[in-house]
């Protein structure tokens, strides 16, 4: 459903692009980066400490984090707007802010949502929601800094101009409803190690994020040969 | 809109209403089967009125039995051990010859094979059936009922599972027979005052396999030395524990199959030790016993084949048992490995009470439908050939066993007329005139030849006087089982072909109100785009919400699913009112509300898993405070009065608020009186107040709950003559619907207890919230004050979704154990079925329906007449409770033959039910009030 909105609102939004500094090819290869950078994690997590998501979900969650969150920053520090008035320090920096503030956003979505509250879960909800918020809030603090209207026209309005803006926003809506799908196998009875909170909401959640990705490229492909034919 | 025609309005909903009850009602008959339960109980002088003979005169003897009193048969055993094995299915004990493969778990118990087929034994191995549902307690009230117990048995015994029927286990108590009972302690709870010694152990801890079992061999082996008890029931539970641990082909059960081989060893070895004459055991029957299958997976509970099949051993200590004649003898033959014959005979557990009281000589249960097995009646009838060997032990024990069958019969066509005249929904005059025809068929033979033959017993004319004798028990046995037969279809089959007319009528009825919303939205400007993805994903949510149904564990955790959709259209809506810039706060605080609700949820989750035997209690909720904190409980006694202050807040400003004048206003004031009156009486239950002594002063604690009904019904009294008298005038119902929700939430805050406050609040805020959100993804900033007309189905889903939190969030659940009796006597002390049933009504579905159907027109914000939407807004909740109950129906009619069918699904589909109706009849009242 919010798929079918969402493509829908990018037909009607082939917007007008300020800045063209990335080329399909390059997100492709950026992507490729980030996917391997998350293999990485899950191979530090098996070989190196020898734990899962399923036998630790918490250290492998902080695992995966704390791998992906530096490629990500330097990726999307690299596409910053303006960059001639703020330095990439200073994008990193932000990106710091916009991990915990988007864990924190995400946690409390997640508790509205039904995940445990109690202590024993505390953990693992703080790790999880950190991962959500390098998929999500991550690339756009370090993109677009505390600039509200920038924030407002592609997370709310989702009318996105150029492709980094693609490569920031789908992802991120990916991940998030790649993480309510993820849900749903929780309350059944199969009794799967893997039903605890949060293993299967994250596998979900890398899923609708990949998914996202490969939409996004598609988006950027397909659009841009759109608006070529039309100059054209 | 004006032009809409205005009474149509208020048929419409009656019009559904009927059609659900009819639909309801049609499937019910179709899947509820119900069973009435009679009061009456046998006594052993009703034997005179049946034709056959007494068990005194004729029959000479010089038994040890003489000097006891004789009832209904001549007793043949003296003592009974019953060993019930729970969940043994039939291949643990019959020998692995009988199946087309030798499994791991097969030929454990070889102790009781060897007895069985042993040299001139009176030992015989039957396979039993069991009649669904195959759960422990349902077998065992149908193993001492003789009846077939239904999911709503309908009795006084409502709520206690303490059978009221007469039973196998009181006549036993009624003959003065005395009897020690060990192991699950569900006996116990079915028989709390028969039992002279009971050993019970708590049963409802599937993970623990043996503290039931060591608890019953500890006492079983030192009580069976003794000679003060008549009947010994031992209950082991290690093999249903095992199965539903670890599956039937696991270590654990080959292990605990090992470990009854030994202690059946130690039991038969002790009886055979005692069986000499004068012994304690000399004329004993052991008896070995499942009380129902189980799947391979160790689940039960359903109809198939591997849970109605279990098995039952049974020995006598006296060795000379007269061998059945071949007509009546039900033995499957085998050859087993070494080329030796080896036979199983088979029973039905339906004929197991009546055959243990013509065994034991007691009057048989009125209400038992068996008959008295032929093969293990013989089995314990090896005293009646020590008195008489003048004739063929086969003839002497035809004779005998003709009589009984006379008795037995008798009595159940008693119990057959008396159900039928007694009961609201008896047999259908067809069936019972065939088995009156069959009965009278089998009467008139024995009154004309049988009887004599018994009665002047010459010895002449054997052949003739057998085959007499052999017609007329075939004449019985066919009665037998033709009553068999119709209780079955009547208590145990559901109607497959009703309940899909049923679900068929319910499903008609979804379009055609569908079409009724629909209905009148001609106007071009209906079908925007925003309409549309409004609708649809109205429809997403209200699917999804349906499916989940089809799952067990997704009934089981409604509650938080219910609350996942709503936070999930939360979601939706605070992105709708970031990306308009409008309303954000409200979507901010309707999350909260959810997150709030939710945690009350999870509270009453963990309620329900202490009780339920579906789930396993998890306290997620758990913050690390101590439940006796003391800053916890004061928190726990002043939130609720806190909270009832606020409301009078809300409700004063409502007041304030409207400029409508007149009988509104009095009754919103008479609420506000209410709620002080409520506040007042928590006050001072708790300590901390220091108003211990008010309830004294005003003379006792029922005079507050009850002045609060008093209030409560004047208030609608007021209002539903102010709204005939003085319709037309006042058009603007906020006012109204004020001051209706307010006439209705101080019982329901009443009856809800202290938590009843709080979540009204949070009622009341999550309803502002969706109120205030209404078409905000409409909405632009430029034309906020731009009020649509037009029916916003998003909010209508999301008042829908929170009323359902609301029934989980007040700690219901859909189950019985999950009403909260105590609500009914908040106010009064002493119990009137009516009254304390309608309280009992208005806690369970307060919040959940009779507050959201009357409080869903405070969603339309906008002032003004809006009949037309306002009646779409009621179709729309009653569509989407019909889809749910729809959804119900259908997942019951799936999976009819569950294991967890009468635990989960049925309890259910009550609730939902009654929840559909009590909803249509609230439209149905609102539509008149408000339209």
């Amino acid at each position: 459903m919010n798929e079918a909105k969402k493509k829908k609102k990018l037909d009607s939004s082939i917007g007008v692009p300020n800045d063209d500094s990335i080329s399909a090819l390059a997100a492709f290869s950026m992507y490729l980066i980030t996917g391997l950078f998350l293999g990485v994690g899950f191979w530090v997590a098996r070989n190196k400490f020898s734990v899962d998501l399923v036998s630790d979900p918490p250290l492998t969650l902080f695992l995966l984090w704390s791998i992906e969150f530096p490629v990500v920053v330097i990726i999307f520090s690299l596409l910053r707007n303006a960059p001639e008035k703020c330095s990439c320090f200073r994008a990193i920096g932000r990106s710091i802010l916009g991990l915990i503030s988007g864990a924190f956003l995400n946690a409390l979505g997640a508790i509205s949502l039904g995940a445990p509250i109690g202590m024993q879960y505390l953990l693992r909800t703080v790790h999880w929601s950190f991962l959500m918020s390098v998929f999500t809030f991550v690339p756009a603090t370090a993109v677009f800094g505390a600039s509200w209207t920038d924030w407002h026209r592609v997370f709310a309005s989702m009318k996105p101009s150029g492709n980094v803006e693609y490569m920031i926003f789908i992802p991120a809506y990916g991940a998030i409803i790649g993480g309510w799908f993820g849900a749903w196998p929780m309350p059944l009875d199969w009794e799967r190690p893997w039903q605890e909170w949060p293993i299967c909401v994250c596998y979900g959640a890398i899923g609708g994020y990949i998914v996202g990705q490969i939409v996004s490229l598609c988006a950027m492909f397909f659009l841009r040969k759109d608006e070529h034919l039309k100059v054209a | 809109m004006v032009t809409y025609p205005k009474r149509n309005n208020k048929l419409i909903p009656l019009a559904f209403l009927l059609i659900h009850s009819v639909a309801i009602l049609i499937f019910t008959r179709g899947f509820l089967l119900t069973r009435t339960e009679l009061p009456f109980h046998s006594t052993c002088s009703d034997v005179s009125l049946s034709p056959c003979l007494s068990p005194n005169p004729p029959i000479h003897h010089s038994n040890s039995n003489q000097n006891q009193p004789k009832c209904w048969t001549k007793p043949v055993v003296d003592r009974v051990v019953i060993i019930v094995l729970d969940a043994l299915r039939i291949d643990f004990l019959a020998p692995s010859a009988f199946f087309p493969e030798a499994k791991p778990w097969m030929d454990k118990l070889t102790v009781l094979q060897n007895l069985a087929f042993g040299n001139e034994s009176s030992a015989k191995i039957f396979k039993a059936f069991a009649d669904p549902p195959t759960t422990s307690l349902q077998r065992l009230k149908g193993l001492t009922t003789g009846g077939l117990p239904t999911f709503v048995d309908v009795g006084n015994s409502f709520g206690a599972p303490a059978i009221v029927e007469d039973n196998f286990i009181n006549q036993l108590v009624l003959n003065g027979k005395r009897l020690v009972m060990m192991g699950d302690d569900t006996w116990t709870q079915l028989f709390p005052n028969q039992f002279q010694k009971s050993y019970p152990f708590p049963s409802f801890n599937v993970k623990d396999l043996d503290t039931v079992d060591n608890g019953c061999i500890e006492h079983l082996f030192p009580t069976l030395y003794k000679d003060d008890w008549d009947v010994l029931i031992a209950h082991f539970l290690g093999v249903d524990h095992a199965g539903h641990i670890f599956g039937v082909d696991s270590m654990p059960m080959i292990n605990k199959l090992e470990q009854y081989n030994t202690v059946l060893e130690r039991v038969v070895d002790i009886l055979e030790s005692q069986a000499g004459p004068g012994g304690v055991h000399e004329n004993t029957m052991l008896i070995v016993m499942g009380d129902h299958g189980q799947t391979l997976n160790g689940d039960h509970g359903g109809g198939t084949a591997e849970e109605v099949e279990t098995t039952m051993f049974a020995m006598s200590t006296m060795k000379h048992t007269p061998s059945v004649p071949p007509e009546f003898d039900t033995s499957s033959c085998k050859q087993d490995p070494e080329g030796k014959q080896i036979c199983i005979s088979s029973i039905e557990q339906l004929d197991f009470a009546a055959t243990l009281s013509a065994l034991l000589g007691i009057s048989f249960p009125f209400g038992s439908i068996g008959h008295v097995n032929p093969e293990l009646y013989a089995l314990g009838s090896s005293s009646l050939n020590l008195d008489n060997t003048k004739q063929p032990a086969v003839k002497e024990w035809l004779k005998s066993y003709v009589n009984v069958l006379c008795v037995n019969a008798w009595q159940v066509k008693r119990y057959i007329d008396v159900y039928s005249n007694s009961s609201v929904v008896g047999f259908s005059s067809d069936d019972m005139s065939r088995i009156s025809n069959l009965y009278s068929a089998a009467e008139h033979h024995w009154s004309n030849s049988v009887k004599h033959i018994l009665m002047y017993n010459d010895g002449n004319e054997d052949s003739t006087n057998t085959s007499a004798l052999k017609a007329q028990i075939a004449a019985y046995l066919k009665f037998f089982s033709s009553v068999a037969e119709l209780a079955r279809s009547k208590w145990t089959e559901f109607n497959l072909s009703l309940m899909i007319t049923g679900f068929g009528i319910l499903v008609i009825s979804l379009i055609l109100q569908s079409l009724a919303i629909v209905h009148g939205d001609n106007k071009p400007y209906a079908v925007s785009s925003g309409l549309s993805t409004g609708a649809a994903f109205t429809l997403f949510i209200v699917l999804i919400r349906a499916c989940s149904f089809l799952s067990n564990s997704y009934i089981l955790e409604e509650g938080k699913v219910a609350n996942f959709l709503l936070a999930t259209t939360g979601l939706i809506k605070l992105r709708y009112s970031v990306m308009r810039k409008t309303m954000r706060k409200e979507a901010f605080v309707f999350l909260a509300m959810v997150s709030v609700l939710r945690v009350s949820i999870d509270i009453g989750l963990t309620k329900q898993a202490a009780t339920s035997q579906f789930m396993s209690s998890s306290p997620t909720w758990m913050l690390g405070l101590a439940p006796d904190h003391p800053a916890l409980t004061y928190a726990i006694e002043i939130a609720p009065i806190l909270s009832v202050a606020a409301l009078i807040c809300v409700l004063y400003v409502a007041i304030a608020r409207t400029h409508s004048e007149g009988i509104w206003k009095y009754v919103t004031v008479g609420s506000m009186l209410s709620y002080f009156l409520i506040a007042l009486l928590w006050a001072s239950e708790s300590k901390i107040f220091g108003f211990d002594g008010l309830l004294q002063v005003i003379g006792g604690r029922n005079i507050i709950p009850q002045t609060v009904y008093v209030i409560g019904l004047v208030q609608l009294f007021l209002l539903a003559s102010a709204h005939m008298f003085c319709s037309g005038k006042d058009k603007n119902w906020g006012s109204r619907t004020v001051a209706l929700v307010s006439a209705c939430s101080s019982p329901v805050i009443l009856l809800s207890g202290k938590q009843g406050s709080m979540l009204a609040l949070a009622y009341l805020l999550a309803g502002y919230c969706i109120m205030r959100l209404e078409g905000v993804e409409r909405r632009t900033k430029s034309d906020g004050q731009n009020k649509f007309s037009k029916l916003d189905s998003v909010c209508v889903v999301q008042w829908s979704l929170l009323s359902v939190c609301m029934f989980f969030a007040s700690g219901h659940w859909c189950a019985f154990d999950g009403l909260r009796y105590g609500a009914a006597f908040v106010g009064f002390d002493e119990f009137v079925l009516i009254r304390q049933a309608i309280l009992l009504t208005i806690e369970t579905f307060g919040f959940s329906i009779i507050l959201s159907v009357f409080g869903l027109p405070l969603l339309i914000p906008s002032h003004g007449e809006k009949r037309h939407q306002l009646f779409q807004m009621y179709m729309l909740y009653g569509v989407i409770s019909a889809t749910t109950v729809t959804a119900t129906i259908l997942c019951v009619t799936i999976h009819r033959r569950h294991l967890m069918v009468w635990g989960l699904f049925a309890p259910k589909f009550v609730f939902d039910v009654v929840g559909l109706i009590l909803t249509d009849v609230l439209i149905c009242l609102a539509s008149a009030f408000y339209l």
